[in-house]
């Protein structure tokens, strides 16, 4: 459904996406993590074409529906002329389901725009993107500055489009969260994917281990104690004595690693 | 069908459905020939992804534990229940071996075994 190859963009010296390569397939949820300027934003506007890539390939099989990270809609609009506007202008949006959607999160349509809490103005721009007919749906953190309840239910409408066939393709913040919906994950720091994989096989891949200070291990430091090192390694790499881990370490050793 | 799924757990979500799935097989409340809800219905109910109910399907398959019946669906197959108790044996095992290294003594896990096996004695007296 998504075939990015060897794409790189640069900012004048500074490199924001530095060959990156992966794919997404039709019903699958696909996950871009990392920290603060990853380059995981970046990655998306080159798929979507709001910036130019220096190199690279990407092939999208279908129509997209994108969601930006700043989601800002005009101001003076009410919602509903929100609805009306977007009708107009976007093939194949649905204004049936924009409004029950709008009903749902009980967002009064005769507000303006202006008057709603950030969070509100993220679930008038979903409703609305998730009321466009796509192949592929590119959301940059779609639950930010949302309640746990209405990410949560957000989060279904995500699964649930994973149920129709359609592909996903986000980036998130929250770990807790993406290990509900994520099928696979890339793992970015400073423009580089270190880890991609099937959840559930990256839980399965990682342990820990402890070990003396200064001793060498293959693998991701994780924490130092007093006198010894925690690291992050494969399960075969572990030997008898290992601890499990959740996501949230496995993902705080490997991001750390290149910080070092 | 519902039960609860742990998504911060370092155990993978799929693992959970298969484990599940076994117990419910071997306590009988899934009996032989019986249909498991299909894969997007369990997933709906567990709120995880298709690929994941999928892959536990799959391997649940290739373990022999559960059937394909086309176009109908899956069906339960049978557990060797006997394995499937060696293995919690053997995790019994493994947590008696970190109880003696913690010293404690085998008096103490006998009494404990006793007030457990001995409880259900008395009951069923």
């Amino acid at each position: 459904m998504l075939k990015v190859k060897g794409l790189k963009k640069s900012y004048g010296n500074k490199v924001a996406v530095n060959d990156i390569s992966f794919e997404v397939d039709r019903g699958e949820i696909f996950a871009l993590l990392g920290p603060n300027g990853a380059g995981k934003t970046t990655t998306l506007k080159c798929i979507v074409g709001l910036r130019k890539k220096d190199s690279g390939k990407v092939e999208i099989d279908g129509k997209y529906a994108y969601l930006p990270e700043k989601k800002e809609l005009y101001r003076y609009f009410t919602v509903k002329k929100m609805v009306e506007i977007t009708d107009y202008y976007t093939e194949e949006f649905n204004k049936d389901k924009a409004y029950k959607l709008l009903s749902d999160f009980q967002i009064d349509l005769k507000e303006k725009i202006a008057n709603l809490s950030h969070g509100m103005v993220t679930q008038v721009y979903l409703a609305l993107l998730l009321s466009q007919n796509a192949d592929i749906y590119i959301l940059d953190e779609p639950t930010w500055g949302l309640d746990p309840v209405m990410r949560n239910r957000i989060i279904e409408k995500i699964r649930g489009l994973s149920y129709e066939g359609k592909a996903v393709l986000y980036t998130s913040h929250i770990l807790a969260e993406v290990e509900k919906v994520a099928d696979r994950v890339a793992i970015m720091s400073e423009g580089h994917i270190l880890e991609m994989d099937y959840l559930d096989v990256i839980k399965e891949k990682y342990v820990a281990v402890t070990v003396r200070k200064g001793e060498k291990v293959n693998g991701y430091k994780w924490k130092e104690t007093e006198n010894e090192e925690v690291y992050i390694v494969k399960r075969e790499d572990a030997g008898s004595e290992y601890e499990h881990v959740g996501f949230d370490v496995i993902f705080e050793a490997i991001v750390r690693r290149d910080r070092k | 069908m519902w039960f609860s799924i742990d998504f911060n757990s370092h155990v993978p979500v799929y693992k959970q459905i298969k484990e599940k799935i076994k117990s419910m097989i071997v306590t009988g409340k899934l009996k032989k020939g019986a249909f498991v809800p299909s894969i997007r219905s369990l997933a709906k109910d567990l709120g995880v992804n298709l690929n994941t109910v999928s892959r536990a399907y799959r391997e649940l398959v290739l373990e022999g534990i559960l059937k394909v019946v086309r176009g109908e669906g899956y069906v339960v197959e049978g557990l060797d229940a006997e394995r499937f108790l060696g293995k919690k044996l053997e995790e019994f095992r493994k947590m008696v071996l970190t109880l003696k290294g913690d010293g404690i003594e085998y008096e103490k896990l006998e009494g404990i075994l006793r007030e457990v096996y001995g409880g259900e004695e008395n009951a069923e007296s």
